[in-house]
């Protein structure tokens, strides 16, 4: 008796919440709207493309006024999980997805930009850059190496007074496309890296910070620290006091730091100067082995690919100078090749042709670097993908 | 004669004869008044709406309990789950080990410490604003202490962030250390010095679980009898002995409660541990280590697990355990408020000092 009241009542107060939501949701959509037939693109995902977008959304509207571009900073784990579900018509990640899940997901992996990373560090004392290579950057992550006036660190920076004082390696404590880059370079760089590689793994030392804010604040309160952040913070480390930041080597060293025979010289230290960066795109994705936008431009190498230094990764040991920098990744928004809906996927489409054609003007503005022609004729033919996928 | 020690939790002041939260009322007796004999549905509007309201928060627990466990599917990750041994490979994860110990160890000694110091300050708030200042600075204290409850956590969070953090690590933590160095978790080594760590969460966590155990205590304090208070004095006891024999051991069960209420939230504050407590996952050594806690990893490692499968199973995991925690913590502190205290209690016996409160 009291049961079929309540069941009437719970189903009548739900059915008005539900009437009230959906009349809600309704007025929001349409009070943003400039016309009867706006059509929305829908983007959720990694934090580091997002300012990008909302860059690009005002100039991208002026030019198409019946569309609106509605961006949203999330994160890449729901970026990716997100266009895999098809709640949204593009899924921002700092990752790519492999070949495999894309294709099970009819998603394509479409680069936008291309961002970098600095390992920035805080030496009272020395102001200038230093030269440091990723496998001495692995051995100071695991603990291996614990001192900055370590015999493999002072073999790299002659003439240079380094401090016989701890070094504290910093790490991100949220999972994080910058995590995954810092990861992939000690996984690939030294056999000794016993951690994974990935958005969030257990670090053996060292403290953590929350996001590339909390990195540069850590660091300017933690001397002889050392970190890893965004080139997009550039600005933010120049402002902090006690702050540089390091010229990373290339891939011309065996995991011991030893330049080998074979290599194409001996090591070179990088400086992620804008030329160095987008050269390091280019020589990605050109010596990538079938030709794909799915690459880790990280020390010129695929994590798991056999590699000419250590086994574990990178394709392009033999790279003609300058050499690239070696941390430098591109940005990505996942596309589906099977849209729901062909006639909204078109608008989609117009949006990343867009993004090519004019994308690059904007990408300073956050410290991205513009795409290199050869990131451009991938994205084309991705495009064309699409197209005969919807 | 009996004395009803009730104190309501999350209501500062309750008037003498104030009504209990009514969704309580409504759910321990559900829509038996007015109710038609004949077909069962409440007469009353009210009733009718208000009943299936009352409901809502069993469902509500049921469903989050409900889909915790679907989620997780009470995935067994082995004996190592209750080991001190967190290690996630991403790449590899049947190798990795997934202790929930560092978690466990992290939010018990953050939301522990932070208890114990707000226990001892809210109670010196809640005597002096009860027993000894007068009624206007009173209740300026108390408007004061209120006014900090309405701050959210977040606040305090991006306060810690951007403002504490640096002030800890190159003043308060070597300041500390060099001057307590001889107390244990004061005195760890210079390396473990930073920024960001359990002293700082458990700083924040002190502000403020304050006001919510200071606003107990204060009403703990205040529902004992005006005449026993007044029989003590006129038996000639000073305020502090009043204070200590009278209205510390009358309102005891409610002083219990409002700390164990005030260690719930400590317990489950995600936001404002998340941003400065560093989140490393090993054991700390010291009280200046980053550590790590359960509902912050939770909200941190949310975006990550949506790419690693077995993460997002654990984190769900790691819900549970803290729904659990503070569920029973909570379930504890309502039942020391709710007991009636059967009490014969003279003013003799409380001032005596065998005197005993219960039974």
């Amino acid at each position: 008796m009291i049961g079929a009241g309540l069941a009437i009542a719970i189903g009548v107060i739900l059915l008005v919440a539900g009437l009230g939501g959906g009349y809600l949701i309704g007025k929001g959509a349409g009070g943003s709207s400039n016309g009867p037939n706006t059509v929305t693109i829908t983007e959720t995902g990694s934090t580091l493309i997002y300012p990008y977008l909302l860059v690009l959304a005002p100039s991208f509207e002026s030019v198409y006024s019946n569309v609106v571009l509605s961006p949203a900073g999330t994160g890449s784990g729901t970026g990716i999980s997100s266009a895999e579900s098809g709640t949204v018509d593009l899924g921002g990640t700092d990752a790519y997805l492999t070949p495999s899940v894309a294709a099970q997901h009819n998603l394509i992996n479409f680069p936008v930009a291309i961002s970098s990373q600095l390992a920035v560090y805080n030496i009272p004392g020395i102001t200038q850059h230093l030269n440091l290579n990723a496998t001495v950057l692995s051995m100071i992550y695991q603990g291996a190496i614990t001192q900055w006036n370590d015999p493999l660190i002072q073999a790299a920076n002659p003439g240079v007074s380094l401090p016989a004082h701890t070094i504290t390696p910093i790490h991100r404590t949220d999972g994080s496309g910058d995590t995954f880059m810092w990861t992939s370079l000690c996984y690939m760089a030294w056999s000794g890296w016993k951690q994974s590689y990935g958005t969030s793994i257990t670090w053996p030392v060292g403290p953590g910070a929350q996001g590339n804010p909390g990195m540069v604040q850590l660091l300017s309160t933690t001397p002889y620290g050392l970190a890893y952040i965004g080139i997009s913070y550039l600005s933010e480390i120049e402002a902090a006091s006690g702050l540089q930041w390091a010229a990373l080597g290339d891939n011309n060293a065996d995991y011991n730091g030893i330049v080998s025979a074979s290599g194409a010289g001996q090591q070179n230290y990088i400086l992620p100067t804008a030329q160095n960066i987008s050269e390091d795109a280019n020589l990605g994705l050109l010596n990538l082995q079938p030709p794909s936008v799915a690459v880790s431009l990280i020390l010129g190498g695929v994590p798991g690919a056999t590699n000419l230094v250590n086994g574990k990764g990178g394709t392009n040991a033999t790279a003609a100078y300058p050499t690239p920098y070696p941390d430098t990744n591109l940005e990505y928004l996942l596309v589906s090749s099977a849209p729901a809906s062909p006639s909204h996927q078109t608008w989609v489409l117009a949006f990343l042709e867009w993004a090519l054609a004019y994308g690059g003007t904007y990408a300073p503005k956050v410290s991205f670097l513009p795409l290199t022609p050869a990131v451009i004729g991938y994205d084309m033919l991705a495009l064309d993908q699409v197209a005969i996928g919807g | 004669m009996s004395y009803e020690n009730q104190v309501a939790p999350l209501m500062p002041d309750p008037e003498p004869d104030s009504e209990p939260l009514p969704a309580e009322a409504a759910g321990n007796r559900p829509a038996a008044p007015a109710k038609s004999a004949r077909l069962g549905i409440p007469r009353s509007w009210w009733a009718w709406i208000g009943s299936p309201v009352a409901l809502l928060p069993f469902l509500v627990l049921a469903l989050i309990t409900g889909v915790l466990l679907n989620a997780s599917a009470l995935r067994n990750f082995g004996w190592s789950f209750w080991s001190f041994n967190y290690n996630f490979l991403p790449q590899t994860p049947d190798q990795s080990s997934w202790g929930i110990g560092v978690f466990v160890l992290g939010t018990a000694l953050t939301a522990g410490l932070a208890i114990v110091f707000a226990t001892l300050l809210s109670l010196a708030l809640a005597i002096s604003v009860v027993v000894y200042l007068p009624s206007g600075p009173s209740r300026v204290l108390n408007m004061l202490t209120n006014l900090l409850a309405g701050i959210p956590s977040v606040v305090y969070g991006i306060w810690g962030f951007v403002i504490l953090a640096p002030y800890f690590g190159i003043t308060v933590e070597p300041t500390l250390r060099a001057f307590l160095f001889w107390l244990p978790g004061f005195g760890g080594p210079a390396s473990e010095i930073g920024s960001w760590g359990i002293l700082l969460a458990v700083f924040l966590l002190t502000i403020m679980i304050i006001p919510l155990t200071t606003a107990l205590m204060r009403s703990a304090l205040q529902s004992v009898p005006r005449d026993l208070v007044d029989s003590a004095v006129a038996l000639g006891a000073t305020r502090w002995e009043v204070t200590r024999r009278v209205r510390f051991r009358v309102a005891r069960r409610g002083l219990s409660s409002a700390i164990l209420l005030g260690l719930g939230r400590a317990l489950g504050e995600s936001v404002a541990v998340a941003m400065v407590i560093g989140g490393v996952t090993s054991i700390p050594v010291s009280l200046y280590s980053a550590s790590t806690s359960l509902p912050s990893f939770i909200f941190f490692q949310l975006d990550s697990a949506f790419t690693y499968p077995d993460l997002l199973v654990l984190l769900v995991e790691f819900a549970l355990v803290l729904l659990i925690i503070t569920m029973v913590v909570n379930i504890v502190a309502q039942r020391l408020t709710q007991t009636e205290l059967a009490t014969a209690t003279t003013v003799g016996t409380l001032l005596s000092e065998e005197g005993e409160l219960e039974r």
